[in-house]
């Protein structure tokens, strides 16, 4: 190999510190960003979507929504808790003898906590002023659907749900987790 | 008088017109000229790899700035592994373990943090003599020596402090150990001590202290007496070989950029590739058990520390702070004196002989004493049997841990284990009327040793006595068995036969059988499996299918029948709750 002129030697040899360095950062950084992806490919809170006991079913009164919270097993990270709440619903028979409906309290909006208004008869969402009726429809407000419905199953005289999380801010239903 | 209009609005040159013509640029060089007109690059660039080698770039003088490198690395994986750790005594060794086992490349990152550090001491340590060999630490560099024995020390708080941090058996005892240390200083030890470990005892407070220390303000100092560092470093320049004259100092002098910084990352990458095949070949660094305060580990720091370790073993009682504090002490304050104590004419490691022979000297006291650490544990039996102990224990909990830890944390993962689930259990539905412990139930036999030759024997003896059914106060229940001793053996051996032992003698057994008859055992007791009658059927007695009957419905006709005094349990505990049940029961036998 012929000698290289001095500054092609001092070209390749910065171009080589560049290289090496870039490549240690590589090595340092890369499998870092695998580690902070995970919580992409798999969920980190796992649990939820058991059909839970949540109330009575005489407890629930025509026109009288009740709020009940859903206590079940989660997995959060590392830790497996066996008693937690995992969400809270409103309960909702329409009209005597009607099937019990459950709508979660997560408003579709921004995820604030929607409260029952004795007055008027309505859902209300206290952040933004959404506002919903018995059956879950929004009537007002900048919520971009009606309130999420969650899956109701009966156990004798209990009312069990499934209890879920859907994605905010969008005209569709999306579960997530 | 200027009457004329004034010129307020007429724009200024600007800046680039001022300029003279140049000729057309490609994008790259115009690209940097606008970066530098506004940050300055080129003078951070001199600040860090600028300068020159006199005497020419070498491999000698990588050794600083890999240490760099190295910490660097170590900050990158520290911030990663950071977004997933939680420091209590409660999630510590959970949320390692959850790195470790759970996330993708987790172990990775974590190990390359580990033996990363490792690294980056063996590495400190090479700097460290290269500086004594060239002399690099004399007049005018005195303050820049002081500085890096401070990194140095920063370093050592580094590991110290990021051993704990998973809480698991090996960080547990070793931080333990070095906070009583501490403690046993003169005067203020027993103040620090409690800072540190933030209370009387090892806590939550002692984990997140420490992780506040690893974390937050070891980085700061540590990056500060770096700047300080590297800016003495540039102030002086590097110190060349002692054998190059003035001539060819001036005649071999390269800039550093490119010449020397080329040689720091390819030794530096070298570095990092025997890390990564340390981390591949171990899969990460380790983890033990959770801390157990109530065992009794083998505790072992880690290697960078055996020396000091030995050293303890030779001074005992009052003499230990010897080893502890006074001679890392004097020879601290030796180091930090070296400059001045030094009057040598030159660097020439020749006219340097005491410095040389002192450097020696430590290397060869810090080998032989870890020498005699790991050989004296090479060839301890109760040592090797301990860590495998350890390892199986760790291997279990990392197994159970990824079965959700519960809230509790720590040692609470072996909760996960059938048997000790089973424990609680016990604890809730079966204690009330058995024992287990030896010393009788309230209303049931006592377990301890359960299905052992000796349990049985003692049962045909005296089946009313206070560790058999005495206490259920069964109303004709069964009497004992008269016999010789032969006799009763031999009984003994047929029921110990049904419970499923495979160490039954078969001669015994036969003998046994032969005595059913003879000594009226089957006017209460079928022998088919099927039969009721007074007593249990005696076909698998004891067998883990047996005992999960017994805890179903223990009145069954084939088992106990109308005499049984026992709750049923098939309804209230799930078959899988039964079987774990069981088999805790059958565990108790610890006899033959």
């Amino acid at each position: 190999m012929s000698e290289r002129p001095p500054d092609t030697r001092r070209a390749f040899f910065a171009m080589l510190t560049a290289g090496l360095g870039a490549l240690t950062a590589a090595i340092a950084i890369v499998p870092g960003l695998g580690l902070l992806a995970a919580p992409l490919r798999r969920a980190i809170i796992r649990g939820a979507g058991q059909p839970l006991r949540v109330a009575a079913a005489e407890d629930v009164k025509p026109e009288k929504p009740i709020r009940v919270t859903a206590v079940g097993e989660v997995q959060d990270a590392w830790q497996r808790l066996d008693h937690v709440t995992v969400g809270s619903c409103w309960l909702v028979r329409a009209t005597e003898g009607a099937p019990i409906r459950a709508f979660s309290t997560v408003c579709p909006h921004l995820g604030c906590g929607i409260d029952w208004n004795e007055k008027t008869g309505n859902f209300d969402c206290p952040c933004h002023n959404s506002s919903f009726d018995l059956h879950g429809r929004c009537l007002s407000g900048p919520s971009p659907r009606g309130l999420d419905e969650l899956d109701v199953s009966a156990d004798g005289h209990e009312v069990l749900v499934r209890y879920q999380r859907f994605r905010t801010g969008s005209t569709k239903k999306e579960p997530i987790g | 008088m200027n009457t004329g209009p004034v010129p307020i609005l007429q724009p200024r040159p600007s800046a680039d017109r001022s300029r003279p013509v140049v000729p057309a640029r490609d994008w790259r060089t115009s690209l940097r000229i606008w970066l530098e007109e506004r940050l300055g690059l080129a003078g951070i660039q001199n600040a860090i790899m600028g300068g020159t080698m006199p005497g020419g770039a070498s491999l000698w003088h990588t050794l600083g700035s890999v240490a760099a490198g190295l910490f660097v690395v170590e900050a990158v994986t520290g911030i990663f592994l950071a977004l997933f750790y939680a420091p209590s005594a409660q999630t510590a060794w959970a949320s390692v373990a959850y790195i470790q086992d759970q996330l993708p490349f987790g172990w990775f990152v974590r190990g390359l943090h580990s033996f990363g550090s490792s690294a980056l001491i063996v590495v400190a340590g090479l700097h460290l003599l290269q500086v004594l060999l060239f002399g690099a630490y004399r007049r005018p560099r005195e303050g820049n020596w002081i500085l890096g024995l401070a990194l140095f020390g920063l370093t050592a708080l580094f590991a110290l402090s990021g051993y704990l941090l998973p809480f698991d058996q090996k960080g547990y005892w070793a931080k333990l150990v070095e906070a009583t240390i501490t403690g046993s200083a003169p005067v203020v030890g027993g103040a620090v001590q409690q800072v540190v470990q933030g209370g009387t005892a090892f806590g939550n407070l002692t984990v997140t202290h420490a992780f506040a220390a690893h974390a937050l303000l070891l980085p700061a100092a540590f990056a500060v007496v770096t700047a300080l560092h590297v800016y003495l470093y540039r102030k002086h320049g590097p110190t060349p070989k002692w054998s190059l004259t003035p001539e060819q100092l001036l005649a071999r002098t390269e800039p550093a950029f490119p010449y020397q910084t080329v040689r720091n990352a390819g030794v530096g990458l070298f570095v990092l590739s025997i890390v990564i095949c340390a981390v591949a070949s171990r899969h990460g660094a380790p983890l033990e058990s959770p801390a157990d305060p109530t065992s009794s580990y083998l505790a072992r720091p880690e290697w960078y520390a055996l020396p000091l370790f030995q050293l303890r073993m030779y001074f005992e009682g009052p003499l230990e702070i010897v080893a502890t504090m006074i001679i890392p002490g004097v020879v601290g304050s030796l180091l930090l004196a070296l400059p001045f104590l030094d009057r040598a004419p030159s660097n020439h490691p020749g006219v340097r002989r005491r410095v040389m022979a002192a450097a020696v000297l430590g290397l060869v006291a810090l080998g032989a004493l870890s020498a005699i650490a790991v050989a004296r544990d090479a060839h301890d039996p109760a040592y090797a049997k301990g860590r495998a102990e350890e390892e199986t224990r760790a291997h279990t909990a990392r197994l159970l841990a990824q079965k959700g830890m519960p809230p509790e944390g720590g040692l609470a993962v072996f909760r996960n284990d059938p048997l000790n689930h089973a424990r609680d259990i016990w604890d809730q539905r079966c204690s009330g009327c058995h024992g287990l412990v030896g010393a009788g139930g309230d209303k049931g036999p006592d377990f301890k040793d359960y299905d052992s030759r000796a349990w049985i024997r003692g049962f045909l003896e005296n089946p009313e006595g206070p560790l058999f059914m005495g206490t259920a106060k069964i109303d004709k229940g069964m009497k004992s068995v008269p016999g010789t001793p032969e006799e009763l053996d031999a009984l003994a051996e047929m029921v110990y036969a049904e419970t499923g032992a495979p160490d039954a003698d078969p001669a015994k057994v036969a003998r046994g059988r032969g005595l059913i008859d003879q000594k009226d055992c089957d006017s209460c007791h079928e022998s088919d499996g099927e039969g009721e009658n007074a007593g249990p059927n005696l076909k698998g007695r004891g067998s883990l299918a047996w005992v999960e009957a017994v805890i179903s419905d223990a009145g069954q006709g084939r088992l106990y029948g109308e005499k049984n005094k026992m709750p049923k349990f098939a309804g209230k505990l799930t078959p899988s709750e039964i079987e774990d049940l069981a088999r805790f029961v059958l565990a108790q036998k610890t006899g033959r």
